[in-house]
């Protein structure tokens, strides 16, 4: 199946057109054009929106909108919260998609030979993706608990203390990026599994009959293999971290002291609790500079994944 | 294949190992949903007692029947319900038809859409959260189940994923149907989409599992209690202003509101795994 | 013939909108109270209960309730809300909210309804308790209706006192004696805690507000009462204050490190794992319903004065709500603020009811003479001060709350902190100074 959807785009080119141009373009513009109305309601118009808004802001208090150039951009960088929040968001994007990636490889390959028991240990991971993000916290919530909660309940057992998962600003961003990790690596380890398939058995069979042990296997037969899998869903997990936060509104609210702060929560906390519309306009804006940095950077991988160029 | 797993331990870490490891981290992967199915049927709720994981109590419904009771699960069960397949119903059109135009048809500007399509996949509508609310707001939808669908009505992922099923598809099979006669919505609807079906299911799986999910913009457009979703309705539980939480309660209405996709997954399971797959991109 | 045809239309539409909207039939005016919970899902049930009799007392009224969470997020609501033209007829507003959206504009006075009723202001706000003025009246005219109310409690876990060797009749009065007494109920098991004497819950808007009433009771104040440009962060009472609460964690180590949200300070409590807490009396029910053990509450310990910041809601009237829908929402106001509803309402929160004459009902009465606790708590009131409230209250507190959570965790002095906070503080009310008090003839 995913095999079918990494390949079909090599397997089959462009075909030529049949009908005459003009009626198949009549009827192109026809088929997208629901498509594209929504598109533009809801992807470029708001975007316009957000560039004029960048530009805009509350010159009287009380007041309307009124033009403000770019002191919206000046005031957004020069908020210690926004630096916060960028900070965090690379932290967090390295900090859960790599070690996600490790681990979902590392189950794909422990589980990739088919059998009850592995199936059952797939399902197992595949759990958590299926649980809104939002129960997922109210769970973790618990986990967290100080003194009372599921982690220090046991570690009191063993009469170790544990530190204050989410009120300490040392520690609560790795908090959070525990519960993102194991909410994730799950569903990344279903595209190991279908990238382990395409890996040919007789590669193997050759690397050991030359000797090479498992770290070599996996060095130069598996990784070679696996790499457009790897650019895959490296980008869609990096898609991930800055699109999903309501984890963060459940478990801190981007406290304390701003720790646990993404670029979506400040984004969210600028224009509904701050009130002001132009700061998280501005921050909208280089959220999606920085969403369009990765599509961008990965274009190739998307472009193949999606079948539209060959490799 | 596997070879890969089995194959003899000469290296630094055996293969053995790794399997064992990854036992373990299983175990600690069901850990949560260890501790909410203790703490649902756990008559306590609140106290000392409620984080072990090995039940030590006669397993009541109390929890349930309090959750059950603090929120109109139902209702939230089928506004989530409406507003997922709801989605899915306009997501099919859509992509549909657009999947043909990039599969089957040549037109100037087809990489301008090709692109302008792509953009979609990073400009979420969670992403563009503000603008979005006035837009909803503008068309007098807010505060509706339809405000909360609208944004997705179009996917950029669903529609690549149905142009490379439709591609797959030979080509004979249209033009021998163009021969009889049948128009564009006939062909696409009688040859195009039964062929497809394994595509638009493993789209429809993850659409619906992605929506099903969804708590940011709904929290953001749904005001009336009566349109609330299932992710909307349970937050209310976690989030108090000066109180505190009851642990068990806590516990049976996050299993209350996770419990339909998890039960749709242990019975097609294959399914599920397909989809997700082959998805890529929600 | 088209003229026609949009006729019958119209008017299969119009005719289609009579058989669908009952309360057009009825002549209903509907309006939607929206109200945060405090503590949890009965309280929910709770004012679906009061709705349901108001409905029914008032056949031409249908009020609906709309739940929109937490005390900030009901903010959030009800500006999407009207910014969406939707505002509700009514709304529970955080107490210390109304300034900020009376300089936004966002909701009316009413003065005129309390005029129509034949009453001037002070007679109307004279029904409710002196320390709830302040966060309702603005600019001498009548923002808010006092709804429910709080203030911070001291509750101790007397079964903890007694293990230790104390009267479980004498609590901690001062600051002092809290010392004193936390050290001796703090247990270690070695260098590891088991059981914290003291806990203040200290996340976003619950921080704040402890925060407050430690200031408070060292003497100081938190803002400008008259004027929404000015907060006193960088102050000794408040530097005494913070330091207090700074050294409860590491100096003599009776209060764990960090921040702890006001669910986790009362887990802790109810779980025996903190011996004392100050916590909203908006929460006295939770912990008189769910404590199985005996505990007594107190005045917030004071250093140099008992004085606490009140809490809770008021009942405000947002802007756009006009003719039949304002006087609905009027009659509601009026209805759930009255003596005997509002007196139904603390006993079922723990909350004060704000109105004086609920307190002389037969009700309140029995219920205070089988629940002290609950009398306690009311007598705290004579002591209270309004609530903090500046322009862009949220971002204002979460300034200092950002701080206070630094000094919890050890990485800034509390005098660093409040510096900080003060300049952060002022920068985001800079725009309003500067158009109200810096706002100056220029010739």
């Amino acid at each position: 199946m995913a095999q079918a959807v990494f390949t079909a785009g090599r397997t089959s080119a462009w075909s030529a057109p049949r009908w005459r141009p003009r009626q198949a373009s009549v009827l192109a513009f026809a088929l997208l054009a629901p498509s594209l109305l929504f598109l533009a309601l809801f992807t470029y118009w708001p975007v316009a929106q957000v560039l004029w808004q960048s530009m805009h802001g509350q010159i009287r208090v009380g007041g309307p909108q009124a033009y403000v150039g770019l002191d919206n951009f000046q005031k957004l960088l020069a908020d210690a919260a926004f630096r916060k929040a960028l900070v965090n968001n690379l932290v967090y994007a390295l900090g859960t998609v790599i070690p996600s990636l490790v681990l979902a490889l590392g189950f794909a390959m422990a589980l990739v030979k088919t059998t009850r028991v592995n199936a059952l240990f797939r399902a197992l991971f595949f759990l958590p993706v299926l649980i809104p993000l939002v129960a997922a916290a109210s769970i973790f919530l618990f986990l967290f608990l100080p003194n009372v909660g599921l982690i220090d309940y046991h570690l009191a057992k063993l009469a170790i203390s544990g530190p204050n998962w989410l009120g300490d600003p040392d520690i609560a961003l790795w908090s959070i990026m525990a519960l993102t990790i194991w909410k994730n690596a799950g569903y990344y380890m279903l595209f190991f599994l279908a990238g382990l398939q395409a890996v040919p058995a007789d590669a193997y069979e050759a690397a050991i009959l030359d000797g090479a042990g498992p770290w070599q296997r996996l060095r130069y037969v598996t990784l070679p293999y696996l790499k457009p899998t790897i650019g895959f869903v490296l980008v869609i997990g990096l898609l991930n971290v800055v699109t999903q936060v309501d984890h963060v509104f459940v478990l801190t609210k981007g406290g304390p002291s701003d720790s646990t702060n993404l670029l979506l929560f400040y984004v969210y906390q600028q224009a509904v609790e701050n009130y002001d519309a132009g700061r998280a306009a501005a921050g909208t804006l280089v959220m999606l500079a920085l969403l369009l940095v990765v599509t961008a950077s990965s274009l190739r991988t998307l472009e193949r994944s999606f079948g539209e160029k060959e490799p | 294949m596997s070879q890969a797993s089995t194959g003899v331990a000469t290296g630094e870490v055996s293969p053995k190992l790794g399997y064992a490891a990854t036992l373990l981290v299983a175990a600690l992967w069901m850990v949560p949903f260890l501790w909410m199915l203790v703490a649902a049927f756990n008559p306590e709720s609140i106290g000392a007692g409620m984080a072990s994981l090995v039940p030590s109590y006669i397993p009541t419904l109390a929890n349930f029947r309090e959750a059950w009771a603090s929120a109109d699960f139902p209702r939230y069960g089928l506004n989530t319900t409406i507003i997922s397949l709801g989605i899915l119903a306009v997501q099919v059109v859509t992509i549909t038809l657009a999947g043909y135009a990039f599969a089957r048809l040549e037109f100037p500007g087809r990489t301008l859409c090709f692109y302008l399509f792509l953009l979609q996949l990073m400009l979420a509508p969670v992403v563009l959260i503000v603008p979005n609310l006035t837009t909803i707001a503008r068309l007098g939808l807010y505060d509706t189940l339809l405000g909360v669908m609208a944004p997705y009505f179009v996917s950029a992922f669903g529609t690549f994923l149905m142009r490379q099923a439709f591609r797959a598809i030979p080509r004979e099979l249209e033009d021998a149907a163009l021969i009889d006669g049948a128009g564009v919505f006939q062909r696409i609807g009688f040859i195009y989409l039964p062929l497809a079906r394994p595509s638009l299911v493993a789209f429809s799986i993850v659409s619906v599992t992605a929506h099903w999910n969804e708590f940011l913009w709904p929290l953001m457009v749904i005001n009336s209690p009566d349109l609330r979703p299932l992710t909307v309705g349970l937050a209310s539980f976690t989030r108090g202003a000066e109180g505190a939480q009851a642990w068990g309660v806590i516990a049976a209405g996050t299993l209350l509101v996770s419990a339909p996709l998890l039960l749709a997954f242990a019975l097609f399971q294959r399914a599920f795994v397909n989809s997700f797959v082959s998805s890529g991109i929600k | 013939m088209t003229t026609t045809r949009r006729t019958l239309l119209a008017g299969a539409a119009l005719a289609a909108s009579f058989a669908l909207s009952p309360a057009f039939a009825q002549g209903q005016t509907e309006i939607e109270l929206f109200f945060p919970v405090p503590v949890d899902g009965q309280l929910a049930r709770d004012m679906a209960t009061l709705l349901k009799e108001f409905n029914e007392k008032n056949p031409s009224i249908k009020a609906t309730p709309v739940y929109t969470g937490s005390y900030d997020e009901t903010l959030i609501k009800t500006r999407a809300a009207m910014k969406a033209g939707k505002p509700p007829a009514a709304v529970i507003m955080s107490a210390n909210f109304l300034l900020d959206l009376k300089i936004e504009g966002e909701i009316q006075p009413m003065d005129a309804l309390i005029k129509a009723d034949g009453k001037t202001n002070d007679q109307f706000m004279g029904q409710f308790f002196d320390a709830l003025h302040g966060n309702a009246v603005l600019d001498r005219q009548v923002y808010g209706v006092p709804f429910h109310n709080s203030t911070p409690l001291l509750y101790v876990n007397t079964d903890h006192l007694k293990e230790a060797g104390l009267d479980p009749d004498k609590l901690p009065a001062n600051w002092e004696e809290l010392v004193t007494t936390a050290k001796k109920l703090t247990r270690r098991d070695g260098d590891r805690v088991t059981r914290w004497g003291m806990m203040m819950p200290s996340n976003y808007d619950y921080g704040g507000w402890i925060l407050q009433a430690l200031t408070h009771s060292n003497g100081g104040q938190w803002f400008n009462v008259d004027y929404g440009g000015e907060v006193y962060y960088d102050t000794p009472s408040m530097l005494g204050a913070l330091t207090f609460w700074s050294d409860l964690v590491s100096k003599h180590k009776v209060h764990p490190a960090g921040v702890q949200a006001g669910g986790a300070v009362s887990s802790a409590f109810l779980s025996g794992q903190a011996s004392m807490m100050l916590l909203s009396t908006g929460s006295l029910t939770h912990i008189r319903t769910n404590a199985k053990f005996p505990y007594k509450v107190a005045f917030v310990p004071k250093n140099v004065k008992n004085e606490v910041p009140i809490g809770g809601a008021s009942l405000v009237i947002p802007t756009g709500v006009e003719g039949e829908r304002r006087k609905a929402a009027w009659t509601l106001i009026n209805w759930m603020t009255s003596p005997e509803k509002s007196g139904w309402w603390s006993r079922a929160t723990g909350y004060f009811a704000p109105n004086k004459a609920a307190y002389d009902t037969a009700e309140m009465k029995a219920f205070i003479e089988k629940n002290p606790d609950a009398g306690i708590a009311v007598s705290q009131l004579a002591f209270a001060k309004p609530w903090f409230a500046t322009y862009r209250t949220v971002p204002v507190r979460k300034a200092i709350e950002d701080e206070l959570a630094a000094v919890l965790s050890a990485k800034k002095t509390p005098k660093e902190a409040l510096v900080a906070a003060q300049k952060q503080a002022d920068e985001i009310m800079r725009p309003y100074v500067e158009q109200t008090a810096l706002k100056l003839p220029t010739n």
